[in-house]
């Protein structure tokens, strides 16, 4: 394998159908990504058989544009990396079918990606400096975990959320306070106008361990709306989200000082969260950690981080044989 | 493209995944498995493996046809990916085939008008009516989703002698058997064959009935449930709305 590995990644493992050109897994040559929010929108979430079959219409002319924008053909390719796991099944097995069928064809290597993995690789991409050791949060709307990065693909778990994942809770408080879906971006919207001092919501296991609870704090914003009928819908949104942020960003340091490490970075939807962005750069600031934000389209599903941590998996493991199925309950390997 | 074109049929519409590539001169290798892994797992190995058994370079494919069913909808759309994915990296055309045409195919011999079943599951089959023409095959009705009585209550009111063929015509052979004049094709008819689908392609192709590949899709004839769900709830304006946070 020389430096110059062009890798094209797929990601179809919730509602984006994805696709990206990047070279030695930092240097992002184009990336698509054909968001079918609308699709799910009225359903007030993603619901799997509609997923599926945008993803069959949509991967197409995805994996087209991503190859013409970086001005790469499918036979210059090295490999071809799809998301395996985890994610909705059917929406996984349209992208590794298409990426395994391409591998064929272009007599290219297949890599078979963790999502979560790829997650973390985007701070990789926005920074090619970065080098692990490091603690990584990695929050969205399927999964919380703090983790610490030993090396490339050496991971400690070191807490994750035992009920709702932060951006569920998201979803959640946006629906019930009628603030429409995804939750994420209308919860951070509606909090600017907000006082987020206003209510003060419960900060679940906030001195405890690095585990993660959100679904109290849920209870406790609906609580709070039917006793209160006419509390500013801005101060729930901006004190909710202040108390999310503070429990992740607690723990997030609180890991990194007990990990040794001086290096924090997030990745995951609810990472693009600007409250999040802002109060974790000042905490690390504060006592001294580099911190790693990557851009917020590397934060939200993208193919990009799909072919760079292909491509670390590459060259530490080799290529994935084309029998590998979709594997939706994947976890990160952990040691 | 002359009649020489060598095509490799992807069949993934039921329980069984299949292979082949074909040319004028029929079925040159092929590759069925009723069961064992998924279709995602085993497709593009199987094609791999029939390409080098036959000597193929997969760059001398001409066209891909594809089964798009009706059928089981995940093993649809990895076959029409994979299909899509294939002839865009080859680029070559595609030719998308009913999975209800293909089951009628190989009852070409019989007289009998040849009724296809596809197990649709949750209790209903994709159907169609066919009749022996020269050469093949000839679709006498639209295709269609319903209960097996619905299905038996056509079968009645064409009054003719019938053979039913498909897995589901063995899952509903009970109910089908109790309608005197039809037969039910063995399990040796129970999947849609790879090896039909090149043939039927092979035709298609000579009449040059290809599809750009971006434009294949799945024929599901069933919407998805969310959307069922959520047109009963706008028709009925007395549901209440869904409680909160359930
Ligand atoms: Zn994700």
């Amino acid at each position: 394998m020389s430096d110059a590995d062009v890798l094209l990644g797929i990601e179809t493992s919730c509602d984006e159908t994805a696709a990206a050109v990047v070279a030695r897994g930092v240097d992002v040559r184009s990336s698509v990504v054909s968001s079918q929010v609308d699709l799910h929108a009225r359903f007030g979430g993603v619901v799997p058989e509609i997923a599926s079959r945008a993803h069959v219409e949509l991967l197409g002319p995805v994996v087209a544009e991503a190859l013409v924008e970086s001005g790469v053909g499918g036979e210059d390719l090295d490999a071809v990396a799809a998301t395996v796991g985890p994610g909705l099944v059917g929406s996984l097995l349209v992208g590794l079918a298409a990426a395994k069928a391409l591998a064929l064809v272009w007599g290219v290597p297949f890599v078979g990606v963790n999502h979560l993995e790829a997650h973390l690789y985007a701070s990789f991409i926005d920074e090619p400096a970065l080098e692990p050791p490091m603690v990584a949060l990695l929050v969205s709307g399927g999964h919380t975990l703090l983790v610490a990065v030993d090396d490339h693909g050496r991971y400690r778990l070191l807490g994750s959320t035992i009920d709702d994942a932060a951006g569920e809770a998201f979803d959640k408080v946006a629906r019930f306070l009628g603030l429409g879906y995804p939750g994420g971006p209308a919860i951070d919207r509606t909090a600017l106008t907000g006082d987020p001092t206003a209510i003060d919501f419960p900060r679940a296991m906030l001195d405890q361990g690095y585990d993660f609870s959100f679904s109290g704090l849920k209870t406790a914003v609906v609580t709070h709306v039917r006793r209160h009928p006419d509390v500013a819908t801005d101060d729930v949104a901006a004190s909710f989200q202040q108390a999310v942020v503070d429990v992740l960003v607690a723990k997030t340091l609180r890991a990194a000082r007990h990990a040794g490490v001086s290096r924090v970075c997030i990745g995951g939807g609810v990472a693009a969260n600007s409250l999040l962005r802002e109060r974790l750069l000042d905490a690390c600031a504060g006592e001294g950690f580099e911190c790693f934000l990557p851009s917020r389209s590397m934060c939200t599903d993208n193919a990009a981080m799909v072919a760079a941590a292909g491509w670390w998996r590459l060259k530490n493991d080799g290529p994935t044989g084309l029998d590998a199925g979709a594997q939706p309950n994947l976890r990160l390997p952990v040691a | 493209m002359g009649c020489d074109v060598l095509i490799l049929g992807i069949e993934t519409a039921t329980a069984q995944v299949g292979c082949a590539i074909g040319a004028h001169e029929g079925v040159l290798t092929s590759f069925h498995a009723a069961k064992g892994r998924r279709h995602a797992e085993t497709l593009v190995p199987a094609i791999d493996f029939i390409a080098r058994q036959a000597g193929i370079e997969l760059d001398e494919i001409g066209a891909v046809a594809v089964d798009v069913g009706p059928g089981l909808f995940t093993g649809l759309r990895v076959g029409v990916i994979t299909a899509k994915a294939m002839a865009t990296a080859l680029r070559v055309p595609v030719i998308g085939v009913s999975s209800l045409d293909l089951l009628a195919f190989p009852a070409r011999w019989t007289p009998r008008r040849i009724v296809s079943v596809v197990d649709a599951a949750r209790g209903e089959v994709f159907y169609a009516f066919y009749r022996q023409v020269p050469g093949g095959v000839q679709r006498l009705s639209e295709h269609r989703v319903g209960r097996p009585e619905e299905l038996c209550s056509e079968i009645l009111a064409t009054g003719e002698e019938c053979l039913a063929v498909g897995d589901g015509a063995l899952r509903y052979a009970d109910a089908l058997e109790k309608l005197i004049k039809v037969d039910i094709g063995d399990a040796g008819w129970a999947h849609p064959s790879a090896g039909s689908l090149v043939q039927l392609a092979h035709a298609q192709a000579l009449r040059e009935e290809f599809v750009n590949p971006w434009e294949l899709t799945p024929v599901y004839l069933r919407k998805a449930d969310a959307e069922i769900n959520w047109q009963t709830r706008e028709r009925s304006a007395a549901t209440p709305a869904p409680p909160f946070l359930a």
